[in-house]
Order: structure tokens, then C-alpha cells, then sequence
């Protein structure tokens, strides 16, 4: 991700290309967005079964209409404190790319969809640097502060497949 | 005069060189005169006066046939190649069958006296110095009996072919018009009935096939299609220009006798009838006549129509690429039978049937490639059909040499077809140039009775033919714009005609059947379809289990709904049978594999094949041929041993490979099975010890130390040859077979032998499995894996130091996984006999798991957990059940990997708490 490392000065032409429409949902008290054309459909909380030997932020699977897709726990994904599901509670069924496969879809659970937003390139800003903490800032794509809030932009792909093949192998 | 050249190359160079002439061709006619001199110069020719009489006669019929006197059609050249073997059987210092020789030269026309090939040479100048009249006294002459008899014929006959042509052309502007296709049919009657009555046989049989055609027509058993209808046409122009012959002969004299060939039409006529597409380009549909009275007549008529054919911007093949794809399709089926067929042989050569079956495909394919001008595959499967014709009539017995290069030829022709196929996705550009002079040289060499390895390398015929006869040339090189107009007529050579029409007629009602049986069906299509149905069946179940449907207690509903399990059911049933076929193809591969590989090594093995009519899913297909050739080649390659080696150990020196194919619970094994010198289990120890995979002081089995050779780390080549003298990539074997969900088993007996075992599903999509709970999870067991299921009783549960959990089934003590410990399942029962055990089965292993409680028995569509999720140890995959959640199969080779690996769980439960009088309750043996 160039941006990751981009200094200020070139930040203007990294952010142009995250400009576009995003899905916002919410995390806990965070706001965040994934790119609308990643995202297939959004569906309500239905029954998961869970996969054993999987890292525990991966809740299971679910049957989406005859086909079996893995759901993923975006906040253990994060480290946030898990919560009781509500009626809000939902998942984002997302289309990633796939070594093998061309694309999978998996599904990922969040405690609520906000909305669609068209983001501009002058409201995003590249992520922050937190020093050591990898992984999660690899995911983010930049921050887009729009009337005051900050939403975290997210990079699909990077959030469901990291570290996740590694996790397994050692199982 | 005084040439060097030893007689048989000489003979060699006139048998090349006949196979190629065209007819018509002078120049290339005087080049086969030119060698034929040479020979009568030779002192090899003029020691053996048998030879050199052949070979004077031979002379004379090529003079004859310069002069105009004799009919240069392909037939006698064919006969004229056939007289060369015969020559270069005398020249071998054979005897030499005289008497076919003379038959052989009866038929093309010349005669000689077989009283002739004394010992000594005797004058001949008398004998062959009229060729036509002994031509002309073969003439059937009995029509010209009764002349009135014969106008009539002449003046209806005439009347009938100009109604039949006009008719079809008004047929073309009203198609399926009865009362028209009455008519044609009533014509055709009439001129076969008069033709016969008038003895006038050729007339009538070509009529009559043409009357069978119409026949199926008018009983719309055949649509009337262009073949069809271009087949008729073609057959009224030829017999009308026999009508015309006979008229000539009847008002100027016998000497004006035409010989027409009638088979090829007669041949068309089938083919049509049988369905198959078959196209008549104007000018290729008429072969010459057999005389031609002056070089200049219909010829450059065919060479003109030829021009015009080609002169697009395809090669003159590419025109018609529904054509030529139905070839290539064709040709790839013909080739295989081939292969097949020439294998068997090799088992029994005497087989008349067998060689038959081989030579049916080549003459078909040399057929068809007739039609579409593709000459260079036209000529090497004529010059191979000829071989086979020698050996079909006994003049060539069969042997190794013969079978080498049939097979040859039939991956070359294949090789070919593939170009063809190529060019039509990519376009002329892909082009290749195929030389099939070696080949046919082979061949040659062969029909002579020569044999391969003895045999003077000749200089590459193509060369040659090209160097003496130009107008050959192109035939070698396989120019796709090749010109060769008599193609078609070779279509039907004189050896053959006896048994040709059998051939045909053998070979199209299978067409035939094939075509009305069956219909080729996009793959993805069918999976797609099977896809579908599994989806049906499951919501099936889940509208008839919703607590809606489920509290209506009506009896119509309940009758509709057992109605629809049964549809879909028997839908399901249907699907999945469409993509099942015989494990044949697959298994007869393997013949040529063994069969080059035993070559190849200088062993002896037979191949012994049991149940190649099992079926399996199309999808594996593919996938196990990797597999199977693999495992073939390590039986072959290191399994069996060298005919001496067998020897010294008392094995006979002919080593037997097995393979077999059986249905066994809802699965397939594929058993491969060697008397070879099985497996050196002392060094796969030590050397699965040197890289770490095992403890020296490791109690592991023989046979786990031989499944061993599995792992990926064994599949080097030069540790595994040095170990175990087994072949590369067999964790590449096991990981073939799994991906299709199969498990791979060996069992090896050193010295004795080794027994490879795949054991595949039926299908990839569905599996027969029990649905066990565990807590809250549902699981899901393949039941080809479970043994039995019990509630254990206490007396039988034991501890081993105090960690390792047992449970003593019949005696024997089998190590206890708790699902729950493994899958890390909450709320789960921890107490064994409040818990069902479920005793299954893997790699030889056995293990119990502890499971709640069973749920049922049911067939399960698999579904991946994609990419995401692969390679869960433990899990097969998920489906989805009946309430639509998803439930997971288990996957018990990994299961067990993954519960060593876990470690016994921590016993912190004692047998005191356990209630005692847990009785022992087989909850039902549910292996089928």
C-alpha cells in the first residue's frame, strides 16, 4: 500500500484513488467503510456454525442460499470486546479476491450498517502511524473525516485474508 | 544398365513409389518404368527367373498402362503394389505365391499363365503383348445377349435417370414433397429391376442401394438432407454415363467397354443411410472410369472443379469446418479403438476379429480423410490399411514389428488430427508439417515381409519421390493445398472390395445406434443441472421441515409431499447417472502404458483388468489418471522384477499386474496390485527416522512405516529410489486422490508383492454420512468410514499411563477421540458412557469417537468451505442440512493427525462418577 508509506506531499495523488462510494458501518464507537463495489449484499444475523481450528474471530459458516461461506468477527478480528448480538447486528457479505479461486465471499459480522457515503479525495487522509502495531493499520486504507466524524477506511481484502492462512497451517 | 543397388532396395524404391503415383500421371508411371528396367538389369533379377518374370510382367502392365491400353485407375495400382510385395518375397528367396501374383495381374487385366513361372525362363514375348484384349475377354458381355431387351433398358433406363434428376431439383424447391420422393423411388425401382433383368449387375446394385436410401426417406426413417440428396444426384450422373457406355457398347463394339466403380457411391450411399454426414464435392464424386481412352478426358474436368474448390483463402480442407470438426471427433474415437484393439492383438494375434477391428477404423478414417482432401492423413492410414489387409488375408503374419508400427501410425495420425483440431481454434497459421514417409516406408518395408531392424535404411523417400516424380511431392510434404482429385477413388482398393462393403456395413449401424442413444452434453452444463438438483433436494427438506408445514396435518399434504420426495429423489438419481461413465477408457490407457513401460525395461508383465464397467463420476476422470499412471509405473518400473530376477526367486518370469475396479460401500477401489518385490520396509524406516518423522523406539507397524512413502518429504527421487526403489511423487498420488475426497492405502509383502489401494466416492458431489451431534455442533461422519456405534460401558473404558483414552471393542483396544476435546465444543457430555462411541475406520487405523448422540443417516451434497477455509484439519467440508444450517463432514485421516496432535485431554473426570450399570447397547450397526 503505497499510501502507508506516502509522505504529505504526495499524499494527494494516493487518496485520489481511494475516492468513491463506501458502505459505513459501525464497530463498538468507530466508524468504518469498505469500498461499495466490494461489498454483494448485506444480510441479518442468521445461524452460524462454528468451524473448529480456526482462529477465534472466524465465528463459522453460514448457508447463503445454497452456498457456504465463512463468517468472520470484525471485532475479535480487532481485538475489540466481543458483545451480545443485537437485532442491528448483522453481516456484510463481501467479495474478496482468492489465491485459487478467483473470488470468495465471506461474510463479515458488525454491530451495525450505517450507510452510504461518496467520499472525496480531500476528505480522506492517510492512515495514522501507531509505531509497532502492524497488523490492523495494514488493513486501512486512510481516514475520511467527514463533518466532524472520522471513518476508517478499510481494506477488504487485507482485513479477511491476513494472517489467516499462517493461523492455520500451525493448527 | 549395371547398376549396384541390391534388388530388395530397388523393389523397396518401386513399392514407395507406387503408393504415392496418381493415377493419371504419366510421368510418375514412367519413373515406376524407369526402376522396373533397372530391375530387369539387375543381376540379382536375372539369377531368379520366377522374379524376373514378375517383373517383366509388371513392365508390361505399366506399358500398357502408358499406352492408354490399361486403366490407370488407384485400384491397379494398388494391385500393382501388391505385386511388388509378392516380387520382393521372391527377391527374399521366398517362394513365392505365383498363383496370386497371376490372379492379381488377371484382375487388372493382363494375364499371364501361372504354367509360366517354371523353373525355367521361358519365352513370354507372345504372352503379354495383347493386355487389352485379355482385358477385354473379362468383359461381362452377357447383357449384349438379347439386343432388344437392351435398347428397351437403354431407352427407359435414359427416361428414368433424366426424370429422377429433374425431380430431385424440384424436390430442392419443395422438400419432403411424397409424391416427389415416390417418384425418384419408383425410378431407382424400375432401373434396378430392368438392369438386373438385362444382366447388367454393376447398373443395378448401384441402383438398388440408392432405392434402400429413398426407401428410408419416403418412410421418413432418413431426412432427405443435402448429403442425401447430392449422393442421389451424384449416383444418377454415374449411372447415367454407365447407360451411356452400355449404348456405346452396344452400337460400336465391345472394345468400347467402360469398367465403372460403382463402390464408393454404393459406400456414400451407406454412410448417408446411416446417417453420417457425408459430402459430395461435384467433381470428387466421380471417379474415372477404369479406361480411359484418351489421358485428356474427364480429367482435367475433375483438376478444374478442383481449382475452383481451393481457390479460397483456407487450405482447401478448412472449407467446411463442421466437416472436418465431425472428423476430428471421429478420428480421435477411431484412433482410440485402434490402440485398443491393436493391444489386444497383441494378446492374441491370430485374432481375425481383432484385426478386422483395427482395420475398420483406419479404413474409415482413410475414408473420410478422402472426402475432405486431407491427403497426408489419407495416405498413411491407406498404406497402414493395406498392411492390415495383408495380414487380414494371411499373405503377412503379425507380428511385434507390425504392432510397433501400427501403433506408430496411430499416434502420428493422431498427432495429426490434433494439428487439424488446432488449426480449426487457431487458423491455418498452426499448420504443421507432418512427414509421414518414414511411416509409410515402415510400412512398406513391413507389407514386404521385411522386418524393421534388418531392413537397408533407405534414404528418406520424400526426397526421392520428389526427385523423380515431382507430382508426388506435394503428397509427401502434405501441402494443404494439395491437388489430388483421385483421393476419392482410392476409397475402395481391389483386396479389399470383397470384404470392404462387410466393413462399411459393420461399421455404420454403430454410428448409427450412437447417434440415436445418446447426445454429447456441455460438462458444465450436466454439473450445473446436478448443482441445481442437490439445491432442490435440500430445500425440499427444509420447506418440509418448517414447524408450519410440519404442524398442518392434512393427508393430501403429506401424500403431495412423499410424491415430490420421490420426484426429486429419482431427479437426483437421474443427474447424477448422467455424469457416471465406465472407468474403461481410463483402464485401457493403461494397456499402453504397461505395455511401453515393460518394453521399455525389459521386463514381462501382464495386465490383468477386472471390472472396467464400473462407473465413475466424470469429474474424476481426469483427476485419477495421474494417479493411476503413476502407481502403474512404479508396479511396472520398481514392483516387478527382471524375468531373471523373478527367475532366481522362484517367481515365473512373466509378471502379473492387476488391475481392478469394484463398487464397495458407496465407494469405488481402484486396486493395483504386483507380484513384484514389494516394498523395503526396513529402509523406509530408517530413513523416515533419519528425517525425524519417527523415534527409533517409535512402535509403529509395518504398514504405517509403508504408508509412509506417502508423505511428502519421500517423494524425492533419489532418496525414494534409494530407499525403496519406488518412484517419484507419491505424496503427488495420495494428494490426487484426496482431492477427490479417495483415501490411498498400500499393502506390501516383500518379495510377494505389493497391493496399492485407491478408494475413491462415487460421486464428488454427494456422500452417504451419519449426522452425529457434539454439544451444540452437528458433525457429520462418512459412513464408507464408521464400523459400528455403541454406548460404551464402563468395564470396557481403559486408560493407558493414566492419559491415553481406550475402549475395548471385541477385544481389541481402540484408541478414544472426543470430538469435543478436538473441536474444542462447549457443553458437550464429558462422561464416555453417557456418550455414543462411533468405532471408524482409516488408513487401517481405527479409532472410536465420542460423540452426544446420533441423529440420523443421510445423503449429503458437499459443498467446500472455499478457499477461506480449506485445509481445516478434520474437516471435509460442509453441507447443508435439513433445517438449513450448515453442518460439517468430518474428515477422519485429518481428525486423527489433528488429535495427536492435540494431545490427550486432561482426565480430571474419574471412572468413580461414572454410573456402573452403563450397559453395553450396540445403538446399531449402521454401516451398510
Amino acid at each position: 500500500m503505497s499510501s502507508k508509506t506516502a509522505t504529505r506531499d504526495e499524499v494527494g495523488v494516493g487518496m485520489q484513488e481511494l475516492a468513491g462510494k463506501y458502505l459505513t458501518f459501525a464497530l463498538a464507537d468507530e466508524e468504518y467503510g469498505i469500498g461499495i463495489l466490494k461489498v454483494r449484499e448485506i444480510i441479518g444475523l442468521m445461524e452460524i456454525t462454528a468451524v473448529p481450528q480456526t482462529p477465534s474471530y472466524v465465528k463459522g459458516v453460514i448457508n447463503l442460499r445454497g452456498r457456504v461461506i465463512p463468517v468472520i468477527e470484525l471485532r475479535t478480528k480487532f481485538g475489540m470486546k466481543a458483545q451480545e448480538y443485537t437485532d442491528r447486528t448483522c453481516i456484510i457479505v463481501v467479495e474478496v479476491d482468492s489465491s485459487s479461486e478467483g473470488t470468495i465471499q465471506v461474510g463479515v459480522l458488525v454491530d451495525s450498517v450505517s450507510e452510504v457515503l461518496n467520499i472525496t479525495a480531500e476528505e480522506i487522509e492517510p492512515p495514522p502511524s501507531f509505531g509497532n502495531t502492524q497488523a490492523t493499520t495494514n488493513a486501512i486504507l486512510g481516514m475520511a473525516k467527514i463533518k466532524g466524524d472520522v471513518k476508517i477506511l478499510l481494506d477488504v481484502n487485507s482485513v479477511v485474508s491476513e494472517g489467516l492462512i499462517e493461523k492455520f497451517s500451525g493448527m | 544398365m549395371a547398376d549396384d543397388m541390391p534388388v530388395s532396395q530397388l523393389l523397396d524404391d518401386l513399392a514407395i513409389k507406387i503408393l504415392v503415383v496418381e493415377p493419371g500421371d504419366l510421368s510418375a508411371v514412367g519413373d515406376l518404368l524407369e526402376v522396373t528396367e533397372k530391375l530387369l538389369g539387375n543381376a540379382g533379377v536375372k539369377a531368379n527367373p520366377v522374379l524376373e518374370k514378375m517383373v517383366d510382367a509388371f513392365k508390361k502392365v505399366l506399358e500398357a498402362s502408358i499406352m492408354g491400353e490399361l486403366a490407370d485407375s488407384p485400384e491397379n495400382f494398388d494391385r500393382l503394389g501388391q505385386s511388388v510385395s509378392l516380387m520382393q518375397e521372391v527377391a527374399r528367396g521366398g517362394a513365392g505365391d505365383v498363383q496370386a501374383f497371376c490372379k492379381i495381374f488377371k484382375e487388372i487385366g493382363h494375364k499371364i499363365d501361372p504354367s509360366d513361372f517354371g523353373v525355367a525362363a521361358t519365352d513370354d514375348q507372345g504372352e503379354g503383348a495383347s493386355p487389352a484384349d485379355g482385358a477385354s475377354d473379362e468383359v461381362d458381355t452377357r447383357f449384349l445377349a438379347d439386343s432388344e431387351l437392351l435398347t428397351a433398358f437403354i431407352e427407359e433406363a435414359v427416361e428414368h435417370l433424366n426424370s429422377v434428376e429433374s425431380n430431385i431439383l424440384a424436390l430442392e424447391k419443395t422438400p419432403g414433397d411424397s409424391e416427389i420422393i415416390n417418384a425418384i423411388f419408383r425410378s431407382f425401382h424400375t432401373v434396378k429391376g430392368i438392369a438386373s433383368c438385362t444382366d447388367l449387375d454393376q447398373i443395378s446394385k448401384l441402383a438398388h442401394s440408392t432405392e434402400n436410401l429413398l426407401d428410408e426417406v419416403r418412410n421418413n426413417r432418413l431426412p432427405l438432407g443435402q448429403a442425401a440428396t447430392d449422393v442421389v444426384l451424384a449416383v444418377c450422373d454415374r449411372l447415367e454415363r454407365m447407360v451411356d457406355n452400355v449404348q456405346d457398347v452396344f452400337e460400336n463394339g465391345v472394345d468400347h467397354f467402360k469398367r465403372f466403380q460403382i463402390d464408393d457411391l454404393v459406400s456414400q450411399v451407406e454412410q448417408v443411410m446411416a446417417g453420417s454426414e457425408v459430402v459430395v464435392a461435384p467433381a470428387k464424386a466421380e471417379p474415372l472410369p477404369e479406361k480411359v481412352e484418351a489421358p485428356a478426358t474427364p480429367e482435367p474436368e475433375g483438376k478444374k472443379a478442383k481449382v475452383d474448390l481451393g481457390s479460397g483463402d483456407l487450405p482447401d480442407f478448412m472449407q467446411d469446418a463442421d466437416l472436418v470438426a465431425g472428423f476430428i471427433a471421429e478420428a480421435f474415437e477411431h484412433l482410440e479403438a485402434i490402440e485398443i484393439n491393436v493391444l489386444e492383438l497383441e494378446q492374441a494375434p491370430d485374432d481375425i476379429d481383432i484385426i478386422n477391428n483395427i482395420f475398420r477404423p483406419f479404413h474409415t478414417i482413410k475414408g473420410v480423410s478422402g472426402f475432405l482432401n486431407l491427403t497426408t492423413i489419407n495416405k498413411l492410414a491407406h498404406s497402414t490399411e493395406n498392411l492390415l489387409d495383408d495380414v487380414r488375408n494371411n499373405k503377412l503374419t503379425m507380428s511385434a514389428d507390425i504392432i510397433d508400427v501400427v501403433l506408430g501410425v496411430g499416434d502420428y495420425l493422431r498427432s495429426m488430427v490434433q494439428n487439424l483440431s488446432d488449426m480449426l481454434e487457431q487458423g491455418p497459421s498452426a499448420y504443421k508439417d507432418f512427414d509421414i514417409s518414414d511411416w509409410i516406408q515402415k510400412v512398406v518395408i513391413l507389407q514386404a515381409g521385411g522386418d524393421l531392424d534388418g531392413a537397408t535404411p533407405t534414404p528418406a523417400p520424400k526426397q526421392r519421390v520428389a526427385a523423380v516424380t515431382p507430382k508426388a511431392a506435394p503428397v509427401a510434404q502434405a501441402a494443404p493445398e494439395e491437388d489430388s482429385p483421385e483421393d476419392l477413388d482410392e476409397q475402395v482398393e481391389p483386396a479389399t472390395a470383397a470384404l470392404s462393403p462387410s466393413a462399411t456395413t459393420a461399421n455404420t449401424p454403430q454410428a448409427k445406434a450412437k447417434i440415436g442413444a445418446s447426445i454429447k452434453v456441455d460438462v458444465e452444463k450436466l454439473d450445473g443441472l446436478v448443482n441445481a438438483v442437490g439445491e432442490l433436494v435440500i430445500m425440499q427438506a427444509m420447506v418440509r421441515q418448517n414447524p408450519l408445514i410440519t404442524s398442518i396435518s392434512e393427508p393430501k399434504l403429506n401424500k403431495d409431499f412423499g410424491q415430490l420426495s420421490r420426484i426429486t429423489t429419482e431427479l437426483q438419481k437421474t443427474a447424477m447417472s448422467m455424469r457416471m461413465v465406465p472407468i474403461r477408457q481410463t483402464f485401457q490407457k493403461m494397456t499402453r502404458l504397461v505395455r511401453d513401460l515393460s518394453k521399455k525395461s525389459g521386463k514381462l508383465v501382464d495386465l490383468i483388468m477386472e471390472g472396467e464397467e464400473t462407473e465413475i463420476d466424470r469429474n474424476m476422470v481426469d483427476s485419477i489418471y495421474d494417479p493411476l499412471v503413476h502407481m502403474m509405473r512404479n508396479s511396472v518400473d520398481h514392483g516387478v522384477q527382471k524375468p531373471a530376477e523373478r527367475e532366481a526367486v522362484g517367481k515365473p518370469g512373466k509378471g502379473t499386474v492387476k488391475l481392478l475396479a469394484y463398487h464397495k460401500g458407496g465407494n469405488i477401489i481402484i486396486e493395483i496390485i504386483d507380484d513384484g518385490q514389494g516394498l523395503n520396509t526396513a529402509k523406509i524406516r530408517s530413513k523416515a527416522i533419519e528425517r525425524g518423522l519417527m523415534g527409533p523406539a517409535d512402535n509403529i507397524s509395518d504398514h504405517e512405516v509403508n504408508n509412509m512413502i506417502f508423505l511428502p518429504g519421500f517423494s524425492t527421487a533419489d532418496q525414494i529410489t534409494d530407499v525403496s526403489g519406488r518412484g517419484v511423487g507419491m505424496d503427488v498420488v495420495k494428494k490426487g486422490v484426496e482431492k477427490l475426497r479417495g483415501k490411498c492405502e498400500l499393502v506390501s509383502t516383500p518379495g510377494e508383492g505389493t497391493q496399492f489401494l485407491m478408494r475413491l466416492p462415487l460421486t464428488l458431489a454427494i456422500i452417504d454420512g451419519i449426522i452425529v451431534r457434539v454439544g451444540q455442533e452437528r458433525y457429520i461422519i462418512p459412513t464408507i468410514s464408521v464400523q459400528e456405534s455403541m454406548r460404551p460401558k464402563a468395564t470396557h473404558y481403559k486408560t493407558v499411563q493414566g492419559q491415553g483414552e481406550t475402549i475395548m471393542v471385541r477385544n481389541t483396544l481402540i484408541p478414544i477421540i472426543r470430538l469435543n476435546h478436538v473441536f474444542d465444543v462447549k457443553n458437550s457430555c464429558t462422561e464416555i458412557t453417557s456418550g455414543i462411541v462411533v468405532v471408524v475406520e482409516n488408513e487401517g487405523r481405527h479409532r472410536a469417537l465420542l460423540v452426544d448422540e446420533l441423529l440420523g443417516k443421510q445423503e449429503v451434497v458437499i459443498k467446500s468451505l472455499g478457499d477461506y477455509l480449506k485445509d481445516i484439519k478434520g474437516l471435509a467440508g460442509g453441507t447443508i442440512l435439513g433445517d438449513g444450517r450448515v453442518g460439517l463432514i468430518l474428515d477422519l485421516a485429518g481428525l486423527i493427525v489433528a488429535s495427536e496432535a492435540k494431545g490427550p485431554p486432561p482426565l480430571k473426570h474419574s471412572l468413580g462418577q461414572q454410573e456402573a450399570e452403563g450397559a453395553l447397547a450396540i445403538a446399531g450397526e449402521i454401516a451398510t
